[in-house]
């Protein structure tokens, strides 16, 4: 039986209809393995590169000396722990002083990411040693050996820095850093009552681990101390890689689906060639059982070979991928990105195994029920109840869309539109074939006469050809438009500094100091702290919210800012901005839902000890991708105007412009600057791994259609070969046949193809505006160009196989 | 199998069997009480003009179609006690068959197809036998040739090798030579008596040739579905009529 088993499964792999649904698992397997793949690598390393941005896993803040309670217990011995003390303070150098931001940190420190230095890659100083900025070393002519003092400690200069972890979110200004040991912060008397000093507990070990000291400590957590991971410090990073992820799923999985039509093509085409092999195997003395253990044999013979040979290509493919982008990578001062896992890999097997049973299942198992009766009548075969064999590919390709974005939405909005493909262009193409059957050219309705007898046939080939190439288009489409949307988003001239703090009288000497150095002058908002109150009379209370979110925001302080005019990276989708001398608020969309804050609901804030209290007159949609200076909540000129405000801005620098940062600092060392370059960087980052992961896929999507293409002819193949003889054996030639297929073929395809361009613009439209949220037109000319596109493929992919059958003798044709 | 003791009872026989079916909406009885009992080692020829239910009544006698009432014995079994794959067990055990569409696997080759049924009951030495059988058939040089490449009468030489080749007890053949020009049917009549002799099998025969018949040791004759005649052939060898 095991011998037979493999007997068939060889001789299968040399049918055209198994190695369809071969090529086609592999396509699927080799698209979801490159985009799993991926997506874990790029995610774990960005996670791993936010962790070097906290020099930690997770981190404790605190304005005061962070209590011994915090740090991990017995049970958390996996743990690594540093401590850091961040304050600015005056260094000395012989007669000479000069501010300096001081970080004290035990040896340990950084727990993540590298503190570069002149002596390479170190931990902290050793006790007694500093290391310093450069800029103080250029100042001051100080070199290894030299000494320092800090407050009343004199410390030796171990080396220069050249840079540190965790400077982005430390950003304790642009004064240049000096880091000393821990152990030395006492000698130094300079924490007393009344020091700004900025503690860190930081943490690193097995994510369950961190996962668990947090959770130990959240509800613990005293006024003026705060947790802090990676992600949460940087939800532009987060939202962009969970948007460029979830795309990207997305189209892996598309041409995962555009495989899954090819498979149930080519299942069908499979199960038709083996009812009589079953019918004699049954006849022979095969028990059901055995037959399906035969097929089932073969069927994961199948899902074996495709998960190994697609595996390996869409490890390639994503290995090729990630070597074309090395020097992007690395250039960006990242490490590599970080070996992938078997998981995408076996995900993808597992997905292909969901695919080829959701689509091939029920066929295969009426297979095995053909009656052996077969042999003497061959008109009987198993009844095969297509109907719900659709509604369960259906079933599976929601679940699989689910299982890829985890987004009820949008893996019904992209099933919706596999759906309203395959029935529009079962319909539109039926339609549009009808219609050029009554066109009164005789070679068409010769030509198209195959395709009217069996209407059936006819739409699944037109499904396929439709859902293939909507495929393409669509992710054409979103190739182009959508990132060329989501792109501009993030412009290439989006600001990488801000600088807050400014008084506002110092506005017009920075002014003069950007122009003087032939930049643009920012624009400048004005910034107030302010304490949320009461919302609609009610104390506001963080406790009472449900979700963690909305808790965090609620408790924290805001930073409000004023102004009568909406600005440009903001959209108003509810209520009005106030006119001249109103007072009222304005939120933020995504807020006020969190908060729940409606229009018309009034807020208090403690502004400067004194309430400020007014309605909430409109909601905002801002686009944060744009890294301007944006605020949760505004409130009018006429409020807001008198109230004590510091002014910040962004501004985009360009390397050769920097110098006038270290003159910012050196006129006014009150205004903190902070470069978001790295964070901007990051994002666009992913964006060109995504954008660069999409062809890849794009690939796959265009094999994937091919395959489609091809499968839908391979299931009328012999249809069409004993219409071929019958055509022939009436005399018409070789090349009469031929042209009466391509007249068919193209028109088939054409007609696909305008169903499909149609669809897909339809689709990416409906797509980048709810799912993606991204404003995408219409595409009009996409329709002319598919319409040709879908001749052309049709008619190239069909010559192959047609010709094949064309060059054939009648006679042959009808013996087989 | 081959070699089991012979029972008393006859190897097939057919008791009060019938076979109505639904057309649209009426019921077409296309079988009524056929009734004979056939010893082990004979012949049985089903003869009847097209459409008289020769094939019906030969997949009834088969085990691979059920019957509407009666039933049948195979070898002391009654096929109605059994199930679907009761019945494939036994056609397994104690069956060959030769069909006029010949029904060889289009993608095996000669060999493979003759290994089919002796690799789905696991025979030892299968691909011995197989060849063996093969070269019996006169193919001994076209083993690995796939049905695309034999002709029609070489065809049914591999159906005739792969049903002999299992050693079964009762042959079935449903108009062998249906499918083929008058000279290579007669060969392959003559391959399939030859082969049947020397194995001794019991074989049940549709035709609609006469001159076939007579060569079994018992013709029945159907028309429209009733038994018109059961008899024993005047010349039982058959020796050319
Ligand atoms: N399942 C069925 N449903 C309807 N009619 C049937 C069915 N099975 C057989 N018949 C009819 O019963 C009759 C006998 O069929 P059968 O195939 O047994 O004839 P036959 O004697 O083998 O004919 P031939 O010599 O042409 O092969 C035919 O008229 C056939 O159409
Ligand atoms: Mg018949």
């Amino acid at each position: 039986m095991r011998r037979l088993a493999l007997r068939f499964l060889r001789r299968d792999l040399a049918a055209s209809d198994f190695r369809l649904l071969l090529i086609a698992l592999v396509i699927a397997v080799a698209a979801m393995t490159a985009v799993g793949l991926l997506a874990d690598r790029v995610k774990r390393g960005l996670t791993g590169q936010a962790n070097w941005l906290l020099a930690a896993d997770a981190a404790l803040i605190s304005d005061h000396p962070i209590p011994r309670a915090y740090l991990p217990g017995n049970g958390q011995a996996g743990l690594l722990v540093a401590e850091t003390a961040t304050f600015p303070s005056m260094v000395r150098s012989g007669e000479q002083m000069r501010l300096a931001a001081i970080k004290a940190a035990s040896s340990d420190y950084p727990l993540r990411g590298k503190l570069e230095t002149s002596l390479g890659v170190v931990h902290a100083p050793q006790a007694g040693q500093a290391y310093i900025d450069r800029r103080i070393a250029e100042q001051w002519q100080l070199k290894a050996g030299d000494a320092l003092k800090v407050g009343s400690k004199t410390l030796t200069v171990a080396a220069i820095i050249v840079r540190e972890p965790d400077a982005v979110i430390d950003f304790s200004s642009l004064q240049p850093r000096v880091i000393i040991n821990a152990v030395d912060l006492p000698a130094t008397g300079l924490i007393g009552p009344g020091s700004r000093v900025n503690y860190r507990l930081l943490v690193a070990g097995a994510e369950a681990d961190v996962a668990r000291w947090k959770d130990g400590i959240h509800s613990r957590l005293q006024r003026g101390e705060r947790l802090e991971d990676a992600q949460e410090s940087r939800p532009e990073v987060k939202k962009s890689l969970a948007k460029a992820e979830q795309f990207l799923q997305l189209a892996g999985l598309l041409a995962a689906l555009l495989a899954g039509v090819a498979i149930l093509l080519a299942a069908r085409r499979f199960v038709q060639r083996h009812y009589d092999s079953v019918a004699l195997l049954r006849t022979l003395g095969a028990s059901r059982r055995q037959m399906q253990q035969l097929l089932l044999g073969e069927l994961l013979a199948l899902v074996l070979l495709a998960s190994i040979a697609g595996g390996l290509l869409g490890w390639l493919g994503q290995e090729a991928l990630a070597y074309s982008l090395r020097y992007w990578l690395e250039s960006s001062g990242n490490e590599r990105l970080p070996a992938g896992t078997p998981w995408p890999w076996l995900w993808a097997s597992a997905y292909a195994l969901l695919l080829l049973a959701g689509t091939a299942g029920p066929q295969l198992l009426a297979l095995t029920r053909t009656p052996p009766l077969r042999v003497l009548r061959r008109e009987l075969q198993p009844g095969l109840r297509l109907g719900a064999q659709w509604l369960l590919a259906a079933g599976a390709t929601l679940l699989l869309l689910w299982l890829a974005v985890r987004d009820v939405k949008l893996a019904l909005l992209t099933g919706g539109g596999l759906l309203l493909a395959m029935l529009a262009s079962g319909a539109g193409g039926w339609l549009l074939i009808h219609l050029l059957l009554k066109l009164p050219f005789a070679h068409w309705r010769l030509a198209l006469r195959p395709l009217a007898r069996q209407p059936g046939l006819a739409m699944v080939q037109l499904g396929a050809l439709t859902i293939g190439l909507t495929g393409l288009c669509l992710l054409t489409i979103t190739r182009n438009d959508l990132l060329d949307g989501w792109q501009a988003r993030v412009p290439a001239n989006a600001p990488n500094h801000f600088a807050i703090n400014i008084q506002p009288d110092q506005v017009a000497t920075l002014t003069q100091l950007f122009r003087a150095q032939g930049a643009s002058a920012p624009v400048f908002q004005p910034m107030i702290r302010g304490r949320w109150m009461a919302h609609n009379g009610q104390p506001v209370n963080p406790a009472a919210y449900p979700d963690d979110r909305a808790q965090r925001l609620a408790e924290r302080e805001f930073n409000l800012s004023w102004g009568d005019a909406l600005r440009a990276d903001n959209r108003l989708i509810a209520g009005r901005m106030p006119a001249a001398g109103e007072r009222g608020w304005t939120v933020e969309a995504g807020l006020a839902k969190t908060l729940n804050i409606r229009l018309g609901d009034t807020l208090v804030f403690d502004i400067a000890g004194s309430s400020v209290s007014a309605p909430v007159i409109a909601l905002r949609e801002v686009n944060w991708d744009s890294f301007r200076a944006n605020f949760f909540v505004t409130g009018s000129q006429a409020m807001l105007a008198d109230q004590p405000a510091s002014m910040i801005t962004s501004f985009y620098l360009p390397a050769e412009q920097r110098p006038l940062l270290r003159e910012i600092a050196n006129s006014m060392p009150n205004v903190t600057v902070l470069d978001v370059g790295q964070l901007l960087a990051e994002v666009r980052r992913i964006l060109l791994i995504a954008t660069q992961a999409l062809q890849l896929v794009l690939g796959f999507c265009l094999a994937a259609g091919l395959t489609v293409l091809a499968a839908a002819l391979e299931l009328n193949a012999s249809e069409r070969s004993r219409e071929a003889a019958l055509l022939r054996a009436l005399g018409a030639t070789q090349g009469r046949l031929r042209r009466l297929w391509l007249t068919e073929q193209s028109l088939l395809g054409a007609a696909s193809g305008l169903t499909a361009g149609l669809l897909a613009s339809g689709t990416g439209w409906a797509l980048g505006r709810y799912a993606l949220e991204l404003p995408v037109g219409f595409n009009l000319w996409l329709p002319g160009v598919t319409l040709l596109a879908g001749a052309l493929l049709a008619t190239g992919v069909s010559q192959w196989r047609l010709q094949r059958l064309a060059r054939s003798s009648p006679g042959e044709l009808l013996r087989n | 199998m081959l070699n089991s003791p012979q029972t008393a009872s006859p190897l097939l026989a057919a008791r009060q069997l019938g076979k109505t079916v639904k057309t649209g909406t009426e019921q077409l009885t296309i079988l009524h009480d056929i009734e004979f009992s056939l010893p082990a080692g004979e012949s049985l020829a089903i003869i009847g003009t097209s459409g008289s239910g020769k094939s019906t009544l030969l997949a009834l006698l088969a085990g691979i179609d059920q019957p509407s009432h009666g039933d049948v014995q195979l070898d002391g079994q009654s096929l109605a006690a059994l199930d679907e794959d009761g019945r494939a067990r036994l056609r397994g055990q104690l069956a060959g068959f030769v069909f006029q569409s010949f029904q060889l696997l289009p993608d095996f080759t000669a060999l493979e197809n003759v290994l089919v049924p002796l690799e789905l009951h696991g025979v030892a030495d299968a691909t011995a036998r197989a060849t063996h059988w093969l070269e019996r058939v006169g193919l001994g040089a076209r083993l690995d040739h796939t049905p695309r490449q034999l002709s029609g009468g070489e065809q049914q030489r591999v159906a005739l090798a792969r049903a002999f080749a299992g050693a079964p007890r009762i042959v079935f053949a449903d108009e062998p030579t249906g499918s083929l020009d008058t000279a290579t049917g007669a060969h392959i009549a003559d391959l399939m008596f030859e082969l049947n002799a020397a194995a001794g099998t019991t074989l049940v025969l549709v035709t609609h040739d006469p001159k076939l018949a007579a060569r079994c040791s018992w013709q029945l004759q159907l028309q429209g579905g009733h038994q018109i005649a059961l008899h024993p052939n005047t010349a039982p060898d058959g020796w050319p009529a």
